[in-house]
């Protein structure tokens, strides 16, 4: 009786598989035939591809990509009939994708440098051309070049070098923008609050690096990690994790550093992304500084600094010579410095190309002034596992929850910093 | 019980390898061809249906099985060698050892499926060479067809759901399985990389206590999920009778009304409402904002960051979502309780609250018994509720493995997979999960009063 | 006597009142918050009352600024065909394992039962190369989701098979002497019957689309067409690229809340039935 049955249902699965095999197949025919092209040298051969080019950028900047992508396709005669898509999606976004599926991901896009590495041992970063890896190192700020680096081998082209996080503040409620004690107190006389994201492994380090530690981990040309270079555990780490308690327990402070999530703010520790947005909270109270001084546990003032990052373009590694030449040349086109100014204009992203930081534009923006002066005292954020954020993330989840407090005994933070560093250690093997 | 069914499908295994050799023994030439070409006996006895049915899957079968399975099968004791390179800086992929386990999988799978029909194949020959042998004749072709919309109606409905389910849910589900004995995790992502079979090297690391280990993480989040799945099941039950006892009271009028307002929270979907919800209680939220104009607090009430005030602030807002549920449920089941329980109650002067707790909680009780069981395993996995909510925060240095102090072990599992690509101990987590509801499922189902026989109310 | 009941009766008012405030505040809120004006600020604010009305993020969303009419008009696509194919799917199942006794019966149930018990999220991963090696991600995605929906939907068979199991056994029995086949029996016999619980099955298939954020976003995989609201639109809360889109989120929610409210609002009857019906049944 359900014989037939069953070998219905039984063909029906093989058809379906069958399908299935057949894709499969003839991908796999794909990687042979071209792994042969040794066509991989195409520096000065003209750009010639007809096939599909898939570009990831966030939201915001779709439409000024897809401009410089149509005056790139204008100036490669090569290139008239291929395919560019740019599809919104967003550093963080495109990170996490490309690295559950390489293969889906999309040819070029932007990314957050502390991605790089994670990126790399993924396999979803090829490895910058030799003559456009010289002229990147010649046209940008070291660490700019040093941010899409692993090991020896450089990775990504840089687009921005605004990824630190300086002060905004209103004039009419703080009156001196360098003592953060000074600015806790004005903003509890007026009721309103300092914005300082504790449990954030990116922030934090304005503390921590303010006060003289250091936190760097060393990567082989793989991506993974080989050493961790600590010493949170220190009386360096000390004053540092004793001034956010201090700070944490004002009644003036507030966590977070998303200024479309902050209320009553009277200044906040946030990036240019946000400028827009404070501007329209500040009104013309708006102004921005760099980061203030801290007074330390030890009772010492220390200048904040903190990470200074880049935004980079990655290019995915490929199987055809040809596209691989003309992705390529597109990151090289949307990292040069030209491109760099219009974007600053267009979306207010700061350069990193050297040139075009000398543009008037720039040049005029307080916030850009403001991360300029702020990069300076910065450390280059180099490469750090997923895992250290999320560690961070629970240091400075405890001092929110109020585990960790000024009245916290010198024993118990050591004993924190000490859980900290060790934890931050056992990721590099 | 058990033992006997034991020897029963034993004994039919040697029954069935008894049978296979009558049948060649003793069959005709169109049966032991059929041994070889499926359905080729049949097919010469003019039963069509059948006979082609049976040979297109043997052709189905070795097309898959030469052109497609053999290449996954035969690497898949290592899940594949050859590394992903690149040559003049292009990549040359290697193996996937993700498609290798899949397809491996599928192969295995199909083999036995087709084992299982070779063997009817076998038995239809012998049943046909006995029926002609008997002097009867065999079945019309259209009669075979025409069975299939009435005796044999449930495999024409079923074939395609089952065959859904199978690819859908059951292939997926081995795979996971077998990826919790693997090293899959994002140092070993295919395709640029291989992964392979590691034992029960990922259990013992959920196990592992002290340092980095995922022991005291797992053990925390695990009480918190059967803490929360208890409190959410039991709050929304209650209270939901209550609000439908209340709703329901006499003299109340315009009852309609409250039940579509109370009901509005099932229809709106929860992405909007929890969403909106969650950022009330924010340190800038609503709530906050008022308290603090109103001079009730200084400072905002943590209701997010701390992770008691969370746990409880979930809970309650989970009594929100649950309520309307289990009124419109109560509502219709109160209605069935013989009204002459509660009037000779009152003859003997009993209050309210003693008729709800002798008549009202005990009927409920013995009716939603099964149904008690299966929302708490429901709440055990209740995703949009945390992750809604708190995303599983806030964090803290004590928890391991990126969990917050809210996770459940499925919002847990779901970052493991989608922010640290840590396939395997996701893989881990889910068995775990898997082990965790069937285990309380058991408990309380063999101790629900009315696991009633299933063919008793028909 | 009177008297008590009077002042219990005013007290469950003062209760009903209390709850009906809690339970409609937050749609109150996300009503208003989706009213405020770009004049005001587009982010969360301490307060429920905009300070200025404006239509401002309604002509957003129906703007060419943004996809979200695409996004709709996918989830209501995803929606409408997992109804019918699920509504179909979850019937026959239904009704065979109601009306039929066959061999692989028990094993069928118990192996589902079992099945149930693993969490969702665990075959993610699995079922996103599954579908990509079908095509049905990325650009795909929207026949990937309604597959991946439809092909699961017959292990939900509990609630439709609970009410099959109600309806006399002897009817098919009668129409089987007078000479109709199991499939006439199934729709000229008991589907008529079961208008309430099809409805049912139909509202709940409707209704589940419009709140997948997680899955969903895992088979679009970045290919912002194949979106559907609920993904569109957790990003502009969850991700930074969207600094200010939180009254756009409540518009939209609101657009996404009339319709499907309306709808079981209007369907509310047998909705209930079912429910109480599943759980009484278990």
């Amino acid at each position: 009786m359900n014989k037939k049955v069953v070998s219905v249902l039984m063909a029906g699965a093989l058809c379906s598989t069958m399908l299935v095999g057949c894709g499969g197949k003839k991908a796999a025919s794909n990687n042979s035939g071209n792994a042969g092209n040794k066509a991989a040298t195409t520096k000065k051969t003209e750009l010639k591809y007809d096939g599909e080019i898939k570009v990831w950028v966030a939201d915001n900047a779709v439409d000024f990509t897809k401009d410089e992508i149509q005056k790139f396709q204008d100036k490669n005669s090569g290139l008239k009939n291929a395919k560019f898509t740019v599809e919104p999606v967003g550093e963080g976004d495109a990170a996490s994708n490309m690295i559950t599926d390489v293969e889906a991901g999309a040819d070029v896009f932007t990314f957050a440098q502390d991605q790089t590495a994670r990126l790399v041992s993924a396999g979803a970063l090829e490895e910058v051309e030799a003559g456009n890896a010289a002229q990147l190192k010649k046209d940008n700020d070291e660490g700019a070049a040093k941010a899409g680096t692993v090991g020896k081998k450089m990775y990504a082209y840089p687009i921005t070098a605004d990824n630190t996080y300086f002060m905004y503040y209103d004039k009419s409620v703080v009156t001196d923008p360098t003592d953060l004690d000074k600015i806790l107190a004005d903003c509890k006389a007026a009721n309103k609050k300092f914005y300082f994201a504790v449990d954030n492994g990116w922030y934090q380090t304005a503390f921590f690096f303010g006060a003289g530690c250091k936190l760097t981990y060393d990567t082989d040309d793989k991506g993974n990690f080989t050493k961790c270079n600590i010493d949170y555990a220190s009386d360096k780490g000390l004053a540092a994790l004793k001034a956010m308690a201090t700070m944490a327990g004002s009644g003036a402070w507030a966590n977070g550093a998303d200024a479309s999530k902050a209320t009553d703010v009277a200044a906040i520790v946030d990036g240019t992304w946000d400028s827009a947005t404070v501007k329209q909270l500040f009104g013309d109270n708006y102004a921005c500084a760099k980061l203030p001084q801290f007074t330390g546990g030890d009772g010492k003032k220390y200048q904040m600094s903190g990470f200074s990052g880049y935004k980079l373009l990655g290019v995915k590694p490929q199987e055809d010579a040809d596209k691989l030449a003309v992705c390529d040349a597109l990151a090289a086109y949307l990292s040069s410095g030209d491109v760099q100014i219009d974007r600053f204009k267009a979306l207010g992203w700061g350069p990193s190309n050297l040139e075009a930081r000398k543009d008037d534009a720039v040049t005029k923006d307080a916030a850009m002034m403001a991360v300029f002066e702020q990069m300076k005292l910065d450390q280059t954020q180099g490469q750090y596992p997923g895992d250290y954020w999320t560690t961070a993330e629970g240091l400075g989840g405890d001092i929110v929850q109020g585990n960790i407090t000024a009245s916290t005994s010198d024993d118990d933070l050591m004993k924190t910093l000490q859980t900290f560093q060790d934890t931050c250690k056992s990721y590099a093997k | 019980m058990a033992k006997n069914k034991n020897r029963k499908s034993s004994a039919s295994f040697k029954e069935n390898i008894a049978e296979i050799g009558t049948t060649f023994k003793e069959g005709d030439l169109k049966t032991r061809l059929s041994f070889i070409i499926m359905g080729i006996g049949p097919v010469m006895r003019g039963q069509y249906v059948k006979g082609f049915a049976y040979l297109l899957s043997e052709i189905l079968f070795f097309w898959y099985f030469f052109g497609f399975g053999l290449q996954y099968l035969s690497k898949f004791g290592t899940l594949g060698n050859v590394e992903t390179h690149t040559e003049n800086r292009l990549i040359v992929y290697g193996d996937n050892s993700f498609l290798i386990l899949l397809y491996g999988l599928l192969t295995i799978v199909i083999i036995a499926a087709f084992i299982y029909i070779w063997r009817m194949n076998v038995r239809e020959n012998y049943l046909e060479e006995q029926k002609l042998k008997k002097g009867l004749k065999l079945e019309k072709n259209s009669k075979v067809l025409g069975s299939l919309l009435d005796e044999n109606f449930d495999k024409t409905l079923l074939t395609l759901p089952v065959l859904g389910i199978f690819v859908f849910t059951v292939l997926p589900i081995i795979f996971m399985i077998c990826v919790a004995f693997t090293n899959y995790d994002k140092q070993h992502q295919s395709p640029a990389h291989l992964f392979t079979w590691v034992g029960l090297k990922n259990f013992k690391s959920l196990f592992s206590f002290g340092g980095n280990g995922l022991g005291a993480t797992f053990g925390k989040v695990l009480i918190w999920t059967l803490v929360w799945a208890f409190f959410a099941t039991l709050t929304s039950y209650f209270l939901g009778i209550l609000v439908a006892l209340l709703i329901n009271k006499k003299g109340i009028k315009f009852k309609k009304l409250w039940r579509t307002i109370l009901v509005m929270t099932i229809a709106v979907p929860q992405f909007v409402s929890l969403l909106y919800v969650s950022k009330l209680f924010t340190d800038t939220g609503i709530i906050n904002g008022w308290l603090l104009k109103l001079h009730w607090i200084t400072s905002p009430i943590p209701f997010w960051t701390n992770p008691t005030l969370a746990k409880v602030m979930i809970i309650l807002i989970n009594i929100w979502v649950g309520i309307p549920y289990m009124m419109l449920i109560a509502t219709g089941i109160l209605m069935n309780i013989p009204a002459d329980l509660y009037e000779s109650a009152k003859i003997d002067g009993a209050n309210g609250w003693q008729m709800f707790k002798s008549i009202t909680l005990p009927y409920m009780l013995f009716v939603t018994g099964p149904f008690l069981l299966t929302q708490f395993t429901g709440n055990l996995n209740n995703f949009n509720v945390i992750y809604l909510l708190t995303q599983g925060g806030p964090k803290s240095m004590k928890m391991a493995g990126n969990a917050g102090e809210t996770d459940l072990l499925v919002t847990w599992l779901y970052k493991m997979t989608v922010n640290d690509t840590n396939y395997k101990m996701a893989a881990v987590i889910g068995i775990m999960v898997f082990i965790v509801t069937a285990v309380t499922s058991l408990i309380v189902y063999n101790a629900l009063p009315s696991v009633k026989d299933e063919e008793g109310f028909q | 006597m009177s008297a008590k009941r009077k002042f219990t009766n005013i007290v469950s008012y003062i209760v009903l009142i209390l709850i009906s405030i809690i339970w409609l505040f937050p749609f109150f809120g996300i009503l208003m918050t989706s009213f405020r004006s770009y004049k005001d600020y587009g982010g969360l604010t301490n307060y429920v009352i905009p300070k200025h009305f404006s239509l401002d993020n309604y002509k957003f969303l129906f703007s060419n600024k943004t996809k979200f009419l695409q996004w709709y008009g996918n989830t209501l696509i995803i929606a409408i065909f997992v109804t019918l194919l699920q509504t179909l799917v979850v019937v026959c199942v239904a009704y065979i394992l109601s009306r039929m006794r066959f061999k692989l019966r028990n094993l069928l149930m118990r192996t589902w039962l079992i099945l149930g018990m693993f969490p969702g999220f665990l075959t993610m991963i699995c079922m996103y190369f599954l579908l990509k090696q079908f095509g049905l991600t990325q650009s795909g995605a929207i026949p990937g989701l309604i597959l991946v929906y439809v092909a699961s939907s017959g292990m939900g068979y509990y609630v439709c098979k609970g009410f099959f199991d109600t309806i006399p056994k002897s009817l098919d029995e009668a129409a089987i002497i007078d000479g109709a086949t199991r499939s006439q029996v199934m729709f000229k016999v008991i589907l008529p019957l079961s208008k309430p619980i099809i409805i049912y099955t139909a509202l709940t298939a409707f209704m589940a689309p419009w709140c997948d954020y997680i899955f969903a976003s895992y088979i679009a995989f970045g290919h912002e067409s194949s979106y559907n609201v609920a993904v569109a639109m957790t990003r502009w809360v969850w991700t930074n690229d969207y600094q200010g889109y939180f009254t756009r989120f409540c518009a939209g929610g609101v657009l996404i809340a009339v319709p499907v409210t309306l709808l079981f609002m209007a369907l509310q009857r047998y909705y209930v039935e079912g429910v109480t019906g599943g759980a009484v049944k278990g």
